[in-house]
């Protein structure tokens, strides 16, 4: 099925897109106050050696996320 | 724990991200005038260090756990919201030191606004200047100081610039507060919803300013220092006013940013695009999917082989020291005070002391290489590569600094959990934490190993000692998993982990952490050293009645019998009265339950004692097998490199050992194999027990973590001797 928006965790290494909002609203919160903002260009870095996380830049700033944090994260398609 | 000169003092709080630099700047501006001390009620470490203002005056500096907002989700983070909220506190500041990367200005500023908003007068410390600068990041301190209504300092932590200017500015600025309380407009607006609910706090609780109401209806579940019954009315007023806390967090974080980012474009002027860094390029190697973890492991090795080596050199100059100390006070002390007291110096307190500081430049070497680690920022990438890994065992990729720190001291490294949200992730890494070889057990390893193998090579030796270490691992991943599938917990877990720039290691900071954490456990265990050494050899030199005087006229027969010289007389005298003194009666009614191990009553007393710490088993061995009479040849073989051979009196003693009822050898290879396993894997330190019960709260996490591996150790232990 073709879904209507993408999450940070269907990137691809060195893509970036901008984020646009939030699904989880616990994660939300901490991801706000570290820096990850609606708007924001979030990049994927790289995948971790054995799989489960992201590494992401965030306006300059590096990020380890686990894939089902990343997947919260909405960015525009 | 808080005296009345220190209530009396300017109390200042150091706050900031995690990553802002904010150790090196606490350090910057107290040097070595600082101490760990404690948060009431919460029981969690903290730093304190005292400033000289330049009136003369002198502030008290804490410096709080780095967090980004005011609300926390760890339980170290917490401690910010829980102060800051709180003016009763004793530790609520004056004035707050607010330290900010000012390469990522804007991504810093979120809390320095909570803090504004609670109407603390801030000072802000813009650092790592000397960066910004560098990579052309410019900063109109005036406008920025204007738009933000907080007088702001560039420093550099590193290199201690403007330091002085920022003590300057921070007494001004205590100066201003004490005459007129400053009102800042606030950064947030409360929405129609919020101020219902901080009216409604207002009137109950009496909080007067606003933000502290409304944090208080956030945090009502958790801030320690609220009553039942205010707990209760802020539920109530959360209730009727229909507020919904984590909706509420994020609109206010993001109004905040909508706020203050305007302002930070205006004040500063940045380069457009952010250049490919060292720090991009190294960790295209450093986490890469191959190359990643094997320098891990590399680097891991690299840290055991300094560990093993470094041993070797330093041990061998404190035992010499040590020795010559032994010989001097007990020269001085015989001709002071007489035999008695003699021997209580030297064979009771020093010989004590000996089995300890030989190994505090070991602990004091493993610390520095984890703080450099630490310090590089090379930590942060190994908890992303082996989060899944860790996830696995139910633990978070946090969890494997504690468990490398466990390799120097597992004290520290349970304290270190703290940055670990989740409480069932936390609790397993406290609980399987303690099974990694610590630098208390080598020396343990260093006497058992050899008498254990004794016709073996070097090489078979070290690969024994690697094996162990293997086994301590295998340990806690075996229990983690165990404990993943026992405990429940419907918390969220997180990773979400900033990978802060790499840097040198700031000089400063490794030295000042590294005596402090080898101070703290030095002045934690030798009380108990000195207690366990000096009643163990009392215990071990008097017994019931008339038995010491039987036993000695009783050696002295067989001695003659045996045509034995003086020397050897009295170490047959020794020998014999060991064993019918207190302590070895009491070996010997412990000896039925440890003898399926193959250990003797001697070994039983070194298990006990063993208790308080385990590397009081070498001092134990030391006083029981009294080994002040052993020959000059032998002395001399000790001083050869290689690290094992340090033992070498020890070790032959030792190993010329026999069962009293059935004169066999009592170290076989079995039992020396058994005897390793077991402190492999045995929970002996006190310490460690007691950090336990403090970060989990309960005693019956530490008591199930001592039965648990007194456990494990024991059934290792005896398949070890059936097997071997």
């Amino acid at each position: 099925m073709q879904r209507r928006y993408r999450t940070v965790s269907d990137l691809k290494e060195n893509e970036s897109a901008r984020a646009i909002s939030f699904d989880d609203p616990t994660l939300a919160g901490k991801l706000t106050a570290m820096g990850v903002l609606p708007g924001a260009l979030i990049e994927m870095v790289r995948c971790a050696p054995f799989g489960k996380a992201y590494y992401i830049k965030v306006d300059g700033v590096r990020l380890a996320l686990r894939t089902e944090e990343a997947a919260t994260i909405l960015v525009e398609l | 724990m808080s005296q009345a000169p220190e209530q009396a003092a300017i109390r200042v709080a150091l706050v900031g991200n995690p990553n802002s630099g904010k150790s090196t700047v606490f350090n910057q501006l107290t040097g070595l005038r600082q101490k760990t001390g404690n948060f009431p009620g919460v029981t969690v470490d903290v730093k304190e260090g005292k400033i000289k203002l330049p009136s003369g005056r002198e502030a008290m500096l804490t410096d709080f756990p780095g967090t980004y907002s005011l609300y926390p989700t760890s339980s170290d983070e917490k401690i910010v919201a829980s102060v800051m909220t709180n003016p009763a506190d004793l530790h609520y500041p004056r004035a707050v030191i607010y330290v900010a990367d000012a390469i990522n200005l804007e991504k810093h500023l979120l809390l320095l606004s909570q803090l504004i908003d609670l109407g603390l007068p801030v000072l802000l410390a813009l650092n790592m200047a000397d960066t910004a600068a560098e990579m052309g990041i410019k900063v109109n301190l005036a406008k920025l100081s204007d738009s933000l209504g907080v007088p702001v300092v560039f420093i550099s932590g590193r290199t201690g610039e403007n330091i002085q200017k920022l003590i300057v500015e921070l007494e001004k600025l205590l100066l201003q507060a004490e005459k007129n309380p400053s009102v800042h407009p606030p950064f947030y607006r409360l929405t129609e919803s919020e101020k219902q609910v901080v009216e409604a706090v207002r009137l109950n609780l009496g909080a007067d300013n606003p933000y502290r109401a409304l944090l208080l209806a956030h945090h009502a579940d958790w801030l320690p220092f609220l009553q039942k019954q205010e707990r209760d009315t802020l539920a109530a007023i959360t209730e009727t006013k229909q507020f919904q806390s984590l909706r509420a967090q994020v609109d206010e974080t993001l109004d905040r940013y909508d706020t203050f980012s305007p302002l930070i474009q205006e004040a500063v002027q940045r380069p457009p695009v952010y250049p490919s860094t060292p720090t991009d390029r190294l960790d295209n190697v450093l986490t890469h999917r191959w190359w990643g973890p094997m320098i891990f492991f590399g680097v891991m090795l690299l840290v055991f082989m300094v560990i093993f080596y470094g041993y070797e050199t330093t041990g061998g100059w404190v035992e010499a020291g040590m020795n010559w100390v032994i010989d001097g006070m007990g020269s001085l002390a015989h001709r002071l005070g007489g035999e008695w007291i003699a021997n209580l110096i030297t064979k009771g307190i020093l010989e004590g002391f000996k089995g300890v500081l030989v190994f505090v430049p070991q602990i004091a070497l493993l610390f520095f290489l984890v703080t450099i680690l630490e310090e590089v920022g090379y930590l942060a990438r190994v908890v992303f590569m082996f989060d899944k890994t860790m996830r696995r065992y139910g633990m978070n990729g946090r969890s494997i600094v504690a468990l490398i720190g466990g390799g120097a001291c597992a004290v520290p490294a349970i304290m270190g959990t703290r940055t670990i949200s989740n409480w069932k992730e936390r609790l397993i890494t406290v609980m399987v934490t303690p099974f990694i070889s610590c630098s208390a057990r080598i020396p343990v390893y260093m006497v058992l190993i050899p008498v254990a193998l004794p016709g073996a090579g070097w090489w078979t030796w070290a690969l024994v000692f690697a094996a162990m270490y293997f086994l301590g691992m295998g340990a806690a991943f075996g229990s983690a998993w165990l404990l993943k599938k026992t405990l429940r917990t419907r918390e969220p877990s997180y990773l979400a982990l900033e990978m802060p720039v790499y840097r040198m290691p700031h000089w400063k900071n490794v030295w000042l952490t590294v005596w402090d954490k080898t101070t703290s456990f030095v002045s934690g265990v030798w009380k108990i050293i000195v207690v366990i050494t000096v009643s163990l050899w009392i215990l071990s030199s008097t017994g019931p009645g008339d038995a010491m005087l039987r036993a000695e006229s009783a050696a002295r027969e067989d001695a003659a019998l045996q045509g034995l010289d003086s020397l050897r007389t009295n170490d047959l005298i020794a020998a014999y009265q060991m064993k019918d003194s207190w302590a070895g009666r009491f070996g010997s009614f412990i000896e039925p339950a440890i003898r399926p191990l193959g250990y003797d009553w001697k070994i039983g007393i070194g298990l006990i004692s063993s208790f308080a710490a385990r590397e009081v088993f070498n001092s134990t061995m030391y006083v029981i097998y009294s080994l002040e009479s052993v020959g000059e040849q032998e002395e001399e073989d000790a001083a050869d490199q290689k690290p094992f051979e340090r033992y070498i009196s020890l070790r032959q003693r030792m190993l010329d050992d026999r069962f009293d009822d059935t004169d066999t050898p009592v170290y076989t290879r079995a039992t020396g194999l058994s005897l390793l396993v077991f402190y492999a894997l045995a929970m002996q330190c006190m310490s460690t027990l007691a950090a336990v019960r403090r970060e989990t709260g309960r005693w019956r996490w530490a008591i199930l973590q001592f039965v648990g591996m007194g456990l494990v150790a024991y059934l290792g232990a005896w398949v070890v001797q059936q097997i071997f």
